[in-house]
């Protein structure tokens, strides 16, 4: 087979993994050598998607031994298959690299014939390109479950950053969809990598060169949509990857419906509005200090359609509300909505020397369209209603309810926009469509 | 009214700045080129470029304000805009003043003003480190083609001169005829202009194909937005790619 035509194939089947990240390493080159890496990362292009396009994103091979539905490489599949040699990833790496085309590269696999057949593949690669070709440019490596610990291990060393899908949100989702993968045999690595870094950590501290390990760090990434979890059930995941395993990101990746089965939920087109809240989410947990709990609980188990997790969260908990800008501690401002991480900085630094007037907060940063229903500037208020949810409410979602790129494709009905006209509660359940 | 006119070069602008202290002036603009409506309120003062002056002012700035604060001063200065001088001014006025915590006054228009032209010129800086396109044309030689809003050459250069050491490469910003020369060991910045379009040979043809090709699958079909790619990267910039959009 041609080059272009595997190209083809193998970019095309590497598409759905969603991470194109290429920051938090600063390799840097060393001489005679090529490339290094961006400590805050590059975007290269942006693909008809609106999708940033940092990093050569193709799989080894799209064979696969697994059959789970939800899958585009399901065995079952009939679908053009190939695998590329080492060789030809590295000379397609180097040379997109050398016209800027790429940040690095993102390599990943199915599981041809057996995991640890596949992972010595990938780790042939990147050692050619570190060893053979010098490239210090980033790489990202995808990990096989199943796979030998020490395969993983020594790949670890040539790459910036590794992870581990976790697939699907729920034990019971992966019986259902991907029977023949184990939810162990997904940790288990995971724990490996997230020891081995510790170990790395502590003997940086006694000595000042020490090999790297994936010093960007591990992710992974799970599907959204394809099971029937709720919200409240994802976000708990993740803030558990976090806390325990100290993971660098957790993608989600809308289901975007690729086949039927009974097993599948019938949907039109992927949930991108729900994979952005919960992105949303997963920023409020990682930077502004929320817990999961505090979003969502059993009473209301995923996140609003219409309202921004922190602007639903505020207004469940409007007894906290108007924040004094002037006075409040920076972790209260952060919870204001319209007052990100950087604005709040922006305040707390600002208002040492004076204090700051309502027009002063624009300047800041602040987003007045939604901050001005849940402050004070200098002990005035300045949203047009009284501190009362339902009108709040009816002001965040007017005009502008929600906003059109961030939908998509998706349509929304009138009743998804304005929950409190809609007859029913649970509007998500038309959307992740409930079967048993 | 006074207006500083200086010769559109950094150091001519650090002397204007020089001068309004040394001669206990005022100027309500400072400007690179004279505005072409004539007013007999404005008095035209034509500042004449002085290293030792601009020196001083250099130091200046890094000494009694902040290293931030020169970084500041140079990238507005790169936006050349055409207020840029003036708004330099006020700003290092202020500086003089206040010293190294003038950053923190982001609510007083004097600094809000150099900030967001700052971040402007920041921002396509770290656009464009992304959407450069060398194309191969020889042996080791590797030429890209540029338009940006800002004069930003000289804030890419390094980037590339650590990166793809190992590679001939000139960076040519066409509409301002300069370039950035590496040759494996320095880059430096010169004058240049094209006759005629650059010729493309086999190999370079071969992965602009493998690339246009990886650029087309990649993408998700049921998540078209071309909206959104746009505000990304914006069209003003497509000239110059390698990709089929």
């Amino acid at each position: 087979m041609e080059i272009l035509d595997k190209l083809k194939v193998l970019s095309d089947a590497a598409k759905y993994d969603v991470s194109c990240s290429s920051s938090g390493s600063n390799r840097s080159n060393k001489k005679g050598g090529i490339g290094n890496a961006h400590m805050s990362g590059i975007c290269h292009s942006w693909s008809e998607d609106g999708r940033c396009i940092s990093l050569l994103k193709i799989l080894m091979t799209n064979y696969c031994v697994y059959d789970c539905l939800y899958c585009v490489n399901r065995s079952s599949n009939d679908i053009p298959r190939a695998v590329f040699t080492p060789q030809e990833v590295v000379d397609l790496t180097i040379n997109f690299y050398r016209r800027n085309y790429i940040e690095g590269l993102f390599l990943s696999a199915a599981v041809y014939k057996n995991p640890n057949h596949t992972m010595d593949l990938l780790t042939q690669t990147v050692r050619k390109l570190r060893e053979e070709e010098n490239f210090n440019g980033y790489i990202h490596l995808k990990a096989i479950p199943g796979a030998d610990e020490r395969l993983i291990e020594t790949a670890g060393r040539y790459v910036d950053r590794m992870s581990i899908n976790i697939e699907l949100p729920s034990t019971e989702g992966l019986q259902l969809l991907a029977p023949q993968k184990k939810r162990e045999a997904i940790i288990k690595p995971m724990k490996m990598i997230t020891a081995k870094l510790h170990e790395k950590g502590e003997e940086k501290k006694k000595y000042r060169n020490t090999p790297k390990f994936v010093p960007a760090g591990q992710t992974t990434q799970m599907i959204i949509g394809a099971t029937p979890d709720y919200d409240m059930n994802i976000l708990k995941l993740s803030e558990g990857l976090y806390n325990r395993y100290q993971l660098k990101r957790v993608y989600y990746s809308a289901y975007v419906p690729i086949g039927q089965h009974p097993s599948l939920p019938a949907i039109a087109g992927p949930p991108l509005l729900r994979e952005h809240r919960l992105y949303q989410a997963d920023w409020l947990l990682r930077f502004y200090g929320f817990q999961a709990k505090e979003l969502l609980d059993d009473r209301k188990p995923n996140f609003d359609i219409a309202l921004d997790p922190k602007c639903d969260w505020a207004l469940r908990n409007l007894e906290q509300f108007p924040v004094e800008v002037n006075r409040a501690d920076y972790e209260m401002l952060l919870r204001i909505p319209g007052v990100g991480v950087r604005s709040a900085m922006r305040i707390v630094a600002a208002r040492r020397f004076a204090q700051l007037n309502y027009e002063d907060l624009k300047k800041l940063g602040v987003v007045l369209k939604r901050a001005r229903y849940f402050l004070t500037c200098k002990g005035k208020y300045y949203g047009e209603t009284s501190i009362n949810e339902e009108r709040i409410r009816y002001q965040l979602t007017l005009g502008d309810p929600v906003k059109k790129d961030i939908l998509g494709g998706e349509q929304l009905s009138l009743f998804s926009v304005y929950p409190q006209l809609s007859p029913q509660k649970e509007t998500l359940h038309s959307i992740v469509r409930d079967w048993s | 009214m006074i207006h500083y006119i200086y010769d559109g070069s950094f150091d001519g602008l650090l002397t204007c700045i020089y001068e309004a202290y040394y001669r206990k002036e005022a100027p309500e603009k400072i400007l690179f080129q004279e505005d072409d409506q004539e007013n007999l309120l404005v008095r035209k003062v034509y500042i004449e470029q002085d290293k030792v002056k601009a020196e001083k002012v250099y130091a200046a700035i890094g000494a009694k304000i902040s290293r931030n604060a020169l970084k500041n001063v140079f990238y507005a200065f790169l936006s050349e805009q055409e207020d840029a001088g003036s708004l330099i001014y006020r700003y290092i006025h202020l500086g003089f003043k206040i010293g190294k915590a003038i950053d923190e006054h982001l609510s007083d228009d004097r600094v809000l003003d150099i900030y967001k032209t700052v971040q402007r010129v920041t921002k396509e800086k770290h656009l464009m480190l992304g959407l450069v396109r060398f194309r191969k044309l020889g042996e080791n030689l590797y030429y890209a083609p540029i338009t940006p809003d800002y004069q930003i050459l000289g804030l890419l250069a390094p980037h590339f001169a650590k990166r793809i050491a190992d590679q001939n490469w000139i960076i040519h910003d066409m509409g301002r005829n300069m370039a950035a020369v590496y040759n494996q060991k320095e880059w430096m910045i010169t004058e240049m202009m094209l006759e005629k379009s650059v010729d493309i040979i086999e190999e370079e043809r071969f992965y602009q194909q493998l690339w246009q090709q990886y650029f087309k699958s990649i993408a998700i079909k049921n998540r078209i937005n071309p909206k959104l790619q746009k505000r990304y990267m914006p069209k003003r910039y497509w000239s110059n790619l390698v990709e089929e959009i």
